[in-house]
């Protein structure tokens, strides 16, 4: 496949993964502009792959779990977590809306590589191994990752219905 | 509350900015900087694949019956030329060992350099004249011999050593190959060792991380080559090195009576252009000849054993 086509297919899919990674559309443009550039200067490799989308999902998340965003992910995460303090915890528990809004801000807070792995597995439907790829770890890492990250936002969904009065 | 995860994580997917966007950007700049700049290709520095030549130098020597008559030795140009097991050029270096056996200066050539539409790295299996016409063509240096090492040799070469020592800056994974390295010092030898060689992929720099991990793993290899252990390992690569037919090895070898300095760069290379051939590096020859002058003229920076990637 050229680099045109793919990015004529994949483009749009890349940013949307970008963004539920980062929780910001302008770090994930920038991620996701700096490494298709850097992909077009190797795409005679990657074009020639099995799996080129797997393969720039992963300078992606490798992108943005490098030392360079660490402080701008720290960043957003405080924002968020500022942001979920005022957002929804009066709202009605039946309120679909609110309750989405609610676990994306806790979503917005869990570490990074916790919520690579969850965004892999929700929204780019990947299996064990192909997370393991993408990550650069093993599966069991991912499973204990994906775990984790649910035990997480389970203590946090039990305590929301808790508080608001209602058995989920 | 799987459902809600994953309405959550769309939600958050939706705010994505428009591709329309990042499309133009990407046109702009390309426009700018042909493909961007993938490379600092800063000097790399470490010692060589000469170890490739080096390592036959060093045993012709000794199987040499003690030299009767020392002809006097000139300046010799020698192209190193590791192979994979379908004769593309894996590692090429260019190396210039002086007369008197105490230093060869080498030069590292991106395999992905194009000359005359062509990669350099496909044109030893057409023929080795043609390599090294094309390296002539691109350095302005005369290459007076050449010699080809299959890289599965080396594998096994690090092996009669019980390893040899690198040093990786981050864990790297290849996707192709699925060998795995961890970052930090390391003793690698066998088949991870020649995987560590030829891993590409999964690499920032690609073939010029590649081209760096050569030049640290043999810069280690060859520190470790003595006259004790020349022999058992002029049997193990006496059937993986070819020479060409015109080279007096054994009256070459005769300069060597020591210890070698090798020092190592790499020919810079500026953002890749595509081709019929692919995506290469183009190589300006005035630049280029100037710069591997020097090189071999001076000695690039010496071999150290700093982490790469």
């Amino acid at each position: 496949m050229g680099f045109d086509q793919f990015v004529a297919d994949r483009l749009d899919r890349l940013l949307g993964y970008a963004t539920a990674i980062t929780c910001d559309k302008h770090l994930a443009q920038d991620i996701v502009q700096n490494v298709l550039m850097r992909a077009q200067g190797k795409w005679e490799r990657i074009g020639a792959m099995d799996a080129p989308y797997l393969y720039v999902k992963r300078m992606v998340t490798n992108d943005y779990l490098s030392w360079r965003h660490r402080r701008a992910a720290r960043e957003i995460a405080v924002e968020r977590g500022e942001l979920a303090k005022h957002v929804p915890s009066m709202a009605d528990p039946a309120d679909a809306h609110a309750e989405r809004e609610a676990m994306r801000a806790r979503i917005a807070i869990l570490p990074r590589k916790q919520r690579a792995a969850l965004v892999l597995r929700f929204y780019e439907d990947c299996s064990d191994a192909e997370i393991a790829q993408v990550l650069g770890c093993t599966e069991s890492t991912v499973r204990s990752q994906l775990s984790r990250a649910l035990q997480t936002l389970r203590t946090h969904e039990l305590a929301r219905s808790a508080t608001l009065g209602v058995h989920s | 509350m799987n459902d809600l995860i994953r309405q959550a994580i769309a939600a958050e997917a939706e705010e994505r900015v428009d591709s329309r966007t990042v499309l133009a950007n990407l046109h702009k700049a390309r426009k700018r900087k042909p493909l961007g700049l993938i490379v600092g290709v800063a000097t790399l520095t470490a010692a060589a694949a000469a170890a490739a030549v080096v390592v036959p130098m060093t045993i012709k020597k000794t199987e040499a019956a003690p030299p009767a008559v020392s002809a006097p030795q000139e300046t010799q140009n020698v192209l190193l030329i590791g192979l994979d097991d379908h004769n593309f050029t894996d590692a090429l270096m260019l190396a210039r060992f002086q007369a008197d056996g105490t230093a060869v200066s080498v030069v590292s050539l991106p395999r992905d350099i194009l000359v005359d539409g062509q990669k350099i790295n496909g044109l030893f299996a057409q023929s080795p004249a043609k390599l090294t016409a094309a390296v002539e063509k691109t350095t302005g240096a005369k290459v007076d011999h050449h010699a080809a090492v299959k890289m599965s040799a080396i594998g096994r070469i690090s092996e009669l050593f019980g390893g040899v020592a690198v040093c990786l800056k981050a864990p790297s994974n290849d996707p192709i190959t699925k060998a795995a390295f961890p970052a930090g010092r390391q003793v690698l030898q066998g088949d991870q060792a020649l995987a560590f060689l030829r891993q590409r992929h999964g690499l920032e720099n690609g073939d010029l991380d590649r081209a760096r991990r050569q030049q640290v793993f043999l810069a280690d290899l060859a520190s470790k080559i003595t006259k004790d252990n020349a022999l058992t390992l002029a049997r193990e690569v006496s059937g993986s090195i070819t020479v060409d037919d015109g080279w007096d090895l054994v009256g070459f070898a005769q300069r060597f009576t020591g210890p070698i300095g090798i020092s190592v760069t790499t020919l810079p290379v500026d953002a890749p252009v595509e081709r019929e051939a692919g995506f290469g590096f183009e190589v300006d020859p005035a630049k280029a000849r100037t710069f591997v002058e020097k090189a071999l003229d001076q000695g690039g920076s010496s071999g150290g054993s700093e982490c790469i990637r």
